[in-house]
């Protein structure tokens, strides 16, 4: 039982880390998807994670993840061995990108417990595809030198394995002294080696980008150190003695010999004329590289060594990113936060008890000291309140970075130039708040692309000079967080939608088109199946979905608007509760009964007189007030409530407009203002209508929270 | 941690068939009406004093409402109202039993608690078959368990909580009845 709760686990951690290396891959590429390329600082990175996610999806043995992983390692490990000229950039982030998509819709499959069975072929065959085509723009022999290099790692996996049979070598190889280019032919000796080995060093390492290797060569010889199942006829059938390699020496040799790498000055070579030369300058180039030794133990199999490259090497780089402190972070169930949530509602709630505690009011105690300890404690248990409240908060920025890679998406599919700009990414809303805006904010944004922003012919023409620009900005006010998508497009047609609307019958045929305020005219568009655009496309249709956006919006207590411009862009701003878990409420009373209702819906409250009152033969009640006349609804008839005031002139009414409808509710006091945090009605109970939820009062009693749409109904 | 692993897997090797080795054969009593009733102890998480209740409306009879209890929001259900017996005071004997049925925490009311007894697998009877519908608790009680002299009707508390199929199919019989009554 243990055991299976490891691998749980294990599989938790590996699908939480490798989700967070995602999303931070995406933010890396995104980032510098306007650039020319990867600096090297992203590359070593990517490198890294996909390195990393190999490793983990090997263990977990996730083969389709592993292997496409292992493909984009292969890129971009090439990438940083060879920096080679000319990388079609935004190529290469639709390629990671590509990776990106699939590793994260595999981990999707695997936390729903499904099993990942995505088939990686068709992106692998890309990548080969994009490799080659890297190397091919490299020219000369270089597609050997990378591929050799990066399948190496491949076998140190093996290696730990594999020893018990393996033996060591140390391999000296003298070129003959014309050749030209020694690197690349000596990398043409590892590449043959690569088929037999099951480790492989060499000295010198950097001989795929760093032409001075070859000199080395030529003056040192090329030292191989292998590590395979074969003897030495085998390797020396392999490297053969050609035109330009004059002499091959091969030595066998100890595994700890072997990790000690060149650094050993054990190995007594047989006496020949080229080798006693090259071991002495071999024990002369320790002396001389001195900053070699210190790294060579550090390779252990397995390892990749990132080397920084000296100055002189660096390509042009990305924009210098400034480096952003990552903040630490542990990932915690939410249930246990819930749990810590209700545990401090239940410490403040006991606080109260025992500071205001009867025993205290007995005349003639000094409680001087007492005060200040139970202000002390107050004040703690309040801050403790705001922390854990702020622990539910999340800042948008992984929404936003998703929009971003949808704005890339749809303008590259679109050959549309788009800038995508994002303001206030940090502003933090409730994590249930960020989870249901996704969807809506991403149907906003698509549609902004698709349609906001016209195609660069149709900018042309109509003069405008600056490229397309979406706008994704975030702010809080008045306790709720404006989200607002903006685009510099061509902006809502006012006299389109309106002919619509009339085509459809939506307008009253007495009133004309000016009897309609933009605003009004505007939200025509998110009524479901109203759509001006002439052609559907792929992503979206104006209009279509935008009524599910408001429905998903207002499912949590949020609203949409619309601006627009004609010919300068829209706006379109989504208002949103900060958070779901707390509501501004009114407490009041019925009976025995304690209720809660959100303040927002509340249009007043009125003290009534009898003679306002009118009943109808069967028994339904309506009020004038002001000279509109409400229907009535009395809570505590309406629930069977015990002890409840008959008479209207004891009690209140209030004045509730949800959804065009206006009702008077008549309770039989109001207690006061509230925030109250929104807890469910346990599912034990069935659901009772114009009931949403439940809360705790300060006293810790429960109050119930009205629904006023149930009420209506 | 590895110590109590250990001390684990000793109990394990001990009592291989069972895990709840202290907990087996225990029934929290309590009494409820003229009887004695068992639940097995497992099931059992806390017992409170009687707390102020918010009623629920529209809801059945037996769900009296709602209890606060640390924090948590539960149900509590009256055990003589869901056995169909006639109302009782609420005292300051009475005492609401928390129980946890594969993550249903719900409260039930008692009368009294009596005390926890063991009661060995022989000593627990089948539940005698009188005819059917004669006794709505007989479907809530799934064996008789002998403790001395006394018997304690063991509860199947999923039943007590989840089956109200027939007890709503009864209730609807039962109004129809009366408004047949009614209408004579």
């Amino acid at each position: 039982m243990a055991e299976e709760f490891n691998t749980e686990g294990m599989l938790d951690i590996y699908l939480f880390e490798n989700q967070q290396l995602l999303e931070q891959l995406q933010e890396m590429v995104l980032e510098q998807k306007d650039a020319d390329c990867f600096d090297e600082d992203s590359i070593n990175e990517i490198f890294r994670t996909m390195h990393t996610i190999k490793g983990s999806s090997g263990i977990m043995m996730f083969d389709n993840i592993t292997a496409i992983s292992h493909k984009l390692e292969d890129v971009f490990y090439y990438l940083r061995e060879s920096h080679p000229e000319h990388v079609p950039h935004v190529k290469l982030v639709e390629h990671v990108l590509e990776v990106e998509d699939f590793i994260s819709g595999e981990l999707e499959k695997i936390s729903n417990g499904d099993t990942a069975d995505g088939d990686p072929k068709s992106i692998i065959k890309e990548l080969d595809a994009f490799l080659d085509m890297l190397k091919n723009g490299d020219g000369e022999d270089a597609p050997q030198l990378a591929e050799n290099v990066h399948e190496e790692p491949k076998q140190f996996y093996i290696a730990p394995v594999a020893t018990d049979a393996s033996r060591f070598y140390k391999v000296y190889v003298t070129f003959s002294p014309d050749t030209g280019m020694a690197n690349i032919r000596a990398y043409k000796i590892v590449y043959a080696m690569k088929e037999i080995a099951e480790d492989l060093l060499y000295f010198p390492e950097d001989i795929i980008s760093d032409e001075s290797s070859a000199e080395v060569i030529m003056k040192e010889g090329f030292k191989i150190l292998l590590q395979a199942q074969c003897s030495e006829e085998d390797i020396r059938k392999i490297i053969g003695i050609g035109y330009d390699i004059q002499a091959v020496d091969i030595y066998e040799c100890k595994a700890d010999e072997f990790l000690q790498g060149f650094s050993d000055p054990e190995p007594q070579p047989k006496i020949d004329l080229e080798s006693s030369v090259e071991v002495i300058e071999a024990r002369a180039e320790k002396e001389n590289e001195p900053e070699k030794k210190p790294a060579k133990p550090q390779i252990a199999p397995g390892d990749f060594v990132i080397k920084s490259k000296e100055p002189g090497k660096q390509k042009k780089l990305a924009k210098d990113k400034p480096k952003n402190e990552k903040a630490a972070f542990i990932s915690v169930n939410v249930q246990k936060m819930d749990q810590l949530m209700d545990l401090i509602g239940e410490l403040v709630i006991s606080e109260s008890v025992v500071l205001q505690n009867p025993d205290l009011k007995v005349p003639g105690l000094n409680l001087t000291n007492f005060n200040k300890a139970a202000q002390q404690m107050a004040k703690i248990s309040t801050d403790l309140q705001n922390v854990i409240m702020s622990m539910r908060m999340v800042p948008l920025t992984t929404l936003f970075q998703k929009m971003n890679r949808i704005v890339f998406d749809v303008s590259r599919k679109l050959g549309k130039d788009i800038e995508f700009e994002m303001i206030g990414e940090h502003t933090e809303v409730d994590k249930n708040i960020s989870e249901n805006i996704s969807d809506p904010l991403m149907h906003m944004v698509r549609n902004a692309v698709d349609h906001g922003i016209e195609t660069n012919e149709e900018r042309k023409e109509s003069g405008k000079k600056e490229k397309g620009k979406v706008t994704l900005s975030a702010r809080t006010e008045a306790g709720k967080v404006w989200i607002s998508v903006t685009d510099n497009g061509r902006g809502l047609e006012r006299h389109k939608i309106l002919a619509k609307a009339r085509k459809q019958g939506i307008l009253d045929d007495e009133k004309p088109d000016s009897a309609y305020t933009d605003k009004e005219v505007f939200q025509f568009i998110t009524l479901p199946g109203f759509s001006t655009n002439e052609k559907v496309t792929e992503y979206s249709g104006r209009g279509v979905g935008m009524d599910v956006v408001v429905q998903n919006i207002q499912a949590i207590g949020g609203s949409l608007e619309i601006d627009s411009i004609a010919g300068m862009g829209s706006t379109m701003s989504l208002k949103i509760p900060l958070t779901l878990a707390i509501i501004d409420g009114i407490v009041l009373e019925t009976g025995t009964s304690s209720f809660v209702v959100e303040t927002g819906v509340i249009k007043e409250f009125v003290n009534v007189k009898e003679d306002m009152m009118i009943h109808e033969p069967n028994g339904e009640e309506y009020i004038m007030i002001r000279g509109e006349c409400y229907p009535v609804l009395r809570l505590g008839e309406w629930y069977g409530l015990k002890e409840y005031r008959k008479s209207v002139e004891d009690g209140t009414m209030l004045i509730f407009e949800v959804e065009g409808k206006t009702i008077c509710l008549f309770v039989d006091r109001l207690v006061g203002k509230q925030e109250i945090v929104v807890k469910p009605i346990p599912p034990y109970v069935k659901k009772v209508k114009g009931i949403s939820g439940c809360t705790q009062l300060g006293d810790g009693s429960i109050a119930l929270i009205l629904d006023p749409v149930g009420l209506i109904e | 941690m590895d110590e109590i692993m250990e001390q684990k897997r000793r109990a394990e090797d001990l009592n291989v068939s069972d895990e709840h080795d202290a907990q087996k054969g225990k029934y929290m009593t309590f009494k409820s009406g003229n009887e004695y009733f068992g639940l097995k102890i497992q099931y059992v998480n806390e017992i409170i004093g009687f707390q102020a209740i918010t009623a629920i409306p529209e809801t059945e009879d037996y769900i009296k409402g709602l209890i606060n209890l640390r924090g948590k929001i539960i149900p509590v259900i009256d055990v003589r109202l869901r056995f169909r017996q006639p109302p009782f005071e609420y005292n300051d004997r009475t005492c609401i039993i928390v129980i946890d049925v594969k993550s249903t925490v719900v409260g039930l009311i008692v009368e009294k608690i009596a005390e926890v007894v063991e009661i060995r697998e022989e000593n627990i009877l089948p539940p005698p078959s009188i005819g059917r519908g004669d006794k709505v608790q007989n479907k809530y009680v799934y064996g008789i368990g002998k403790v001395g002299d006394s018997v304690k009707l063991l509860l199947d508390p999923d039943k007590l909580l989840n089956d109200d199929d027939m007890s709503v199919l009864e209730q609807a019989g039962e109004m129809n009845n009366s408004e047949e009554v009614d209408d004579k």
